[in-house]
């Protein structure tokens, strides 16, 4: 672009800005409070350290919290963000930490590496997601054609990393998890403090079925969808069966549920094979075959 | 002389940097591709179709929406489903609330504070509060708008074969097209912040390739075309551009006929972008570029352009939407058959491409998906190639900051790319 444009620019924007100069008061006052506070406490350094890192993925989690946009940026201000390279470009200097949420499925050799140290480093460390906590869609894999699933893929497999898909608890001590694929922006905000106190707390154990009544919802199982509702870890808000989708269990089994009522109840509606392979999306059929043994 | 980045933050997914420079020519500059495999088409063989669109949009946290659609269209094309023109409307809906949001997300917070060397975004919100804020609410308009229709922003659950399991709230809509105005006014706001930004001067010319329609800027539906010349249906699109994976590498780059070629925002504004609406087209011209355009930096007022036009026209398709009775959208009776679908959407960062073929019974035979960072990688590399001589007499870390905005500038998804 030419220079004079660029200036000539400039100066409607000037001049724009200061007729906005009201309206941004309010605004702009809000957060560079919150940034303040950030960098007073910061100099005290009493802050809890926390960093999110990232495995194999599709980062949604991740997402879901930079979606929670300013309430987000307030979590932020509580801590001393140690690692979250979505935001930031400065390298991580490697501290111990308070708090470390692990997301995604360790796959590269770099992800073993980085989920290892993120133990080592940290005083808790958090399952952030379905794919940490039960090994998500990659896990499919394992319940078909194994390694052999490549092929599928790729041409040249030589030196491509291809190990089973793995819950990150087979590799490390996982202190709390936040289930779900996405994990839900609502209950980290629920969970978050406790757990930057050094608290580690309970999901109640209760049905996705109770929060799915509190909205109002239609049972879909009156309707003969096959929804796993009644046998998974509620705290999702029902957000599945509330847009008519049948809950496919990505929160995982809760504590009591009852795998064979379920699949009693499903008879009518699928198959055996059927109810498996639903299983199989989220990683919840090894679950639910540890259960029943 | 050998420039490396270990690992390029602010983006989505895992990558580094290498070139080697000998005597001043760039014999070699690749993008080191750090993710996993997750081997979605792998697990998708023998699945039931309906799983497709669920396991499939969870290629991609940031733009769930576009390959939830895709493979939505790639079926119903597949097992040769019509949809009611309702059902269409509102997935154009989603995918145009779905460009809003990931380019606000990439705009500000990812390759802004690129231009003004902060390498960090809390200090790039305390910098520039105002801005920061707004591009918050634009993104949150784009994020409401998918949660409306769609019920949840990451991974939506609504929409599948034949329509959609639960009509959008009408008074939610409404509330969005209140909404809107001030939508609009604070992304043409933004848009001028963005136009005082200093962007680096380079070019390299390319073939540019996006979706074309008439009547409209194509979005979730259109031909193959470019700049020069091409004009095919999407189900030729893989006689043209072929997938070709090098040893080693889990990036399936595209080319077409052995080039490499340029997707996205910059793709669609160069070929399109006459028929951008109102407010987007005249905010393009006020940038005082002569098209076609080749700077690849572009792509960040380009993305701004997209923005605004899609603020305009989400607005008018709910304006629409409105007027047409909503229980339409809910999913259609329809026969499970067997056949091969192909089906293109404009994601954020280019066209995106599937193709499946499903047996009698709905299971899936075969399924290929090419997304818009695996088409552009090549082009990536070929102009950083160019870039490379330009900035070679700056100090490391100057270099690599560059190198590093450069590549961001292109905002690439490498989850996507190795899905």
């Amino acid at each position: 672009m030419a220079t004079k444009k660029v200036i000539k620019k400039k100066k409607i924007i000037k001049k724009k800005a200061a007729e906005k100069k009201a309206a941004k008061k309010k605004t702009t006052a809000v957060i560079s409070n919150s940034v303040k506070k950030n960098k007073s406490a910061g100099e005290i350094s009493k802050k809890p350290k926390m960093a999110i890192i990232s495995l194999t993925s599709c980062e949604g989690c991740q997402f879901v919290l930079l979606d929670l946009g300013q309430k987000f940026l307030d979590l932020i201000n509580q801590v001393e963000m140690v690692d979250f390279r979505l935001l930031e470009d400065e390298d991580d200097p490697g501290v111990n930490l308070d708090l470390v949420l692990v997301e995604g499925n360790p796959v590269t050799e770099d992800n073993f590496n980085l989920l290892l140290a993120a133990r080592k480093r940290s005083k808790i460390l958090i399952a952030l997601g379905n794919c940490a906590a039960m090994g998500g869609i990659p896990e499919i894999k394992n319940y078909h054609e194994g390694a052999s699933t490549i092929k599928h893929v790729y041409k040249y497999i030589h030196g491509i990393k291809n190990p089973p898909i793995k819950e990150i608890d087979n590799f490390v001590k996982v202190d709390f998890t936040f289930p779900g694929c996405p994990i839900s922006g609502e209950e980290f905000l629920r969970y978050i403090p406790e757990l930057l106190k050094g608290n580690i707390p309970v999901i109640p154990d209760q049905p996705v079925c109770v929060e799915c009544k509190k909205k109002g919802n239609r049972c879909l199982l009156l309707d003969k969808k096959p929804c796993f509702g009644p046998m998974i870890l509620g705290g999702c808000d029902a957000v599945c069966p509330t847009s008519r989708m049948i809950c496919q269990g990505c929160r995982g089994l809760r504590p009591t549920g009852n795998v064979a009522a379920m699949k009693n109840m499903l008879k009518t509606m699928i198959t055996d094979e059927q109810f498996e392979n639903t299983a199989e999306i989220y990683g919840l059929r090894d679950d639910i075959e540890a259960r029943e043994k | 002389m050998n420039i490396k980045i270990n690992h390029i933050a602010k983006m989505e997914g895992h990558a580094g940097f290498m070139a080697s420079v000998v005597n001043g020519d760039v014999k070699s500059a690749k993008l080191e591709v750090q993710e996993g495999i997750r081997l979605i088409e792998g697990v998708l063989v023998g699945r039931e179709y309906q799983d497709m669109p669920v396991v499939a949009q969870r290629i991609c946290g940031i733009c769930p929406v576009v390959h939830n659609l895709t493979a939505v269209k790639a079926l119903e094309n597949a097992m040769n489903i019509t949809v009611a023109p309702e059902t269409v409307k509102l997935r154009t809906l989603m995918e145009h609330a779905q460009i809003i949001h990931s380019h606000a997300l990439h705009l500000f917070f990812l390759s802004l504070a690129d231009f003004l060397d902060i390498d960090n975004d809390i200090k790039l919100i305390g910098k520039y509060p105002r801005e920061a804020q707004i591009a918050i609410k634009i993104r949150e308009y784009g994020m409401e708008i998918v949660k409306v229709v769609g019920g949840r922003v990451v991974h939506p659950l609504t929409n599948e074969v034949g329509g959609f399991k639960k009509a959008p709230d009408r008074d939610a809509l409404q509330k969005l097209i209140i909404n809107s105005k001030d939508i609009l006014d604070m992304a043409l706001e933004l848009g001028e912040f963005f136009k005082t930004i200093k962007l680096p001067d380079f070019s390299r010319e390319t073939e540019y390739v996006c979706l074309e329609k008439g009547g409209g800027y194509a979005i979730y539906d259109g031909d193959i075309s470019s700049n020069r010349g091409l004009h095919i249906p999407v189900d030729k699109f893989e006689n043209n551009f072929h997938e070709l994976q090098k040893q080693r590498e889990v990036i399936k780059r595209i080319e077409h006929d052995g080039q490499s070629y340029m997707v996205g925002a910059i793709a669609r504004i160069n070929n399109n972008r006459s028929r951008l609406r109102e407010k987007s087209f005249k905010y393009v011209e006020s940038l005082g570029i002569r098209f076609p355009d080749y700077n690849p930096f572009h792509n960040i007022w380009f993305q701004m352009a997209e923005v605004i036009h899609c603020v305009e026209e989400s607005s008018r398709i709910m304006m629409e939407l409105m007027h047409l009775n909503l229980n339409e959208v809910i999913t259609r009776e329809y026969q499970t058959k067997s056949g091969f679908g192909v089906a293109a959407v404009e994601a954020p960062r280019g066209t995106l491409y599937y193709h499946v073929d499903v047996d009698a019974k709905g299971y899936i035979r075969n399924v290929n998906i090419i997304t818009p960072t695996a088409q552009f990688l090549s082009n990536l590399e070929d102009d950083i190639s160019e870039y490379i001589p330009k900035i070679i007499g700056l100090s490391d870390t100057a270099r690599q900051r560059k190198l590093r905005a450069f590549i961001r500038a292109y905002d690439p998804c490498i989850s996507c790319a190795v899905h």
